[in-house]
């Protein structure tokens, strides 16, 4: 197969095309994998909130007209604010965390690190979930307080005829009760998915640290 | 100890790190992947280096480790997505800017084992590293026979590529 060879000659004469790492690029290579996927907690920490962000944009008018006339217009922007400012703060940890990762250069060092990523990641998840679960609650609470004045502004904004006020309110909050649990069941499935690997992952590379320094 | 082992697996893959940057170009197609399978490989040398025992060659031996890791790596990225650069592909010639018909051959027998499946790669890397068919058969942990049978196969596979 005289191609072959003449590919092999090839082969062999462009060895000083290579690239050439030193000794201290190699080195700091058997601390920095853990660097990339503290990475994507930070990139995916971003897209997130996009995602809240673009999904809050969908929201139809008819639905922001309800909870504006039923006074929680006030409620619901001090509680995106607070929202808002929470997420850009854990943001900020995380990509703190990257920095401080990506340049740490002792083992123990970095086992320090990675300790402090699962932490901060476990309050993050913590904060969205009770958040979710807080809000959802709440609003039901008020709605149920305030039975005559949902009943009234359903009329009124979405139209609801022909029906009682109280079956109307047991079907309302039937459908409030499992859309709650349907959407902080997606939450914690999207948490323990997404988050549930990294760590993982992160975990596995503390372990094979632990082995380095002993 | 530990300082000591670690200073003389960085001094020894520093020396010898063209092997892994080959193996990175053959079986990686752009700058990124070929940086990240480095970093695999020196990974994974490292955690199988204290039980490396020098009985063979630190060069012989980190041929099987690193080729290991690619294989097992490419295997994991064909599962999940496979993504073709073909900018990537085209095998660096400095000399002659002009595409001549034998340049063009070479480049087609370049991309041609860059398409071949991960264990056959491995058998062509170490042939295009002048390896013998004893020295490909323990790295590869087969017998001769079997590098030499599959050696002609595969040659025969790339003739029938490069002529249809």
């Amino acid at each position: 197969m005289d191609q072959l060879d003449l590919l092999k000659k090839k082969w062999q004469s462009t060895e000083q095309e290579l690239p050439r790492l030193s000794y201290k690029d190699i080195y700091s290579m058997l601390l920095k994998k853990s660097s990339s996927i503290v990475k994507w907690i930070f990139y995916i920490s971003i897209a997130e909130i996009i995602f809240w962000t673009f999904l809050a944009l969908l929201v139809p008018e008819s639905s922001t007209k309800f909870t504006d006339d039923i006074g929680l217009h006030d409620v619901l922007l001090i509680v995106n604010i607070v929202n808002y400012t929470v997420f850009a703060g854990f943001i900020f940890l995380f990509y703190k965390n990257y920095r401080k990762v990506s340049t740490t250069d002792t083992i123990k060092g970095l086992m320090h690190n990675i300790i402090r990523v699962r932490r901060t990641v476990k309050y993050f998840v913590i904060y969205n979930v009770t958040a979710s679960v807080v809000l959802i609650i709440g609003i039901n609470i008020y709605y149920y307080l305030n039975q005559d004045l949902v009943f009234q502004y359903m009329r009124e904004d979405f139209g609801v005829v022909n029906i009682s006020q109280e079956r109307f309110m047991n079907m309302f909050f039937a459908i409030q009760i499992l859309f709650g649990i349907v959407m902080i069941a997606l939450v914690l499935l999207f948490y323990r998915i997404v988050y549930g690997i990294l760590l993982r992952r992160l975990h596995k590379n503390y372990k094979e640290l632990e082995k380095i320094e002993i | 100890m530990n300082k000591e082992l670690e200073h003389s697996f960085v001094t020894q893959l520093e020396e010898n790190q063209n092997i892994v940057h080959k193996i990175c170009r053959l079986y990686t197609n752009d700058q990124d992947a070929h940086n990240d399978l480095f970093q695999e490989i020196t990974i994974q040398l490292w955690r199988a280096f204290p039980k490396f025992r020098g009985d063979s060659k630190f060069s012989t031996w980190m041929y099987r480790v690193a080729l290991n890791t690619a294989i097992t790596l490419y295997r994991k990225s064909k599962r999940t997505i496979k993504t073709q650069d073909y900018e990537g592909v085209s095998f660096k010639i400095s000399s002659v800017p002009y595409d001549d018909t034998a340049e063009q051959q070479l480049k087609l027998m370049y991309s041609a084992v860059k398409d071949l499946n991960d264990i056959d790669k491995a058998l062509v890397f170490l042939y295009l590293e002048d390896k013998n068919y004893r020295e490909i058969s323990e790295t590869l942990g087969i017998t001769e026979v079997n590098a030499r049978v599959k050696m002609n196969r595969i040659k025969e596979k790339l003739r029938t590529i490069l002529n249809p």
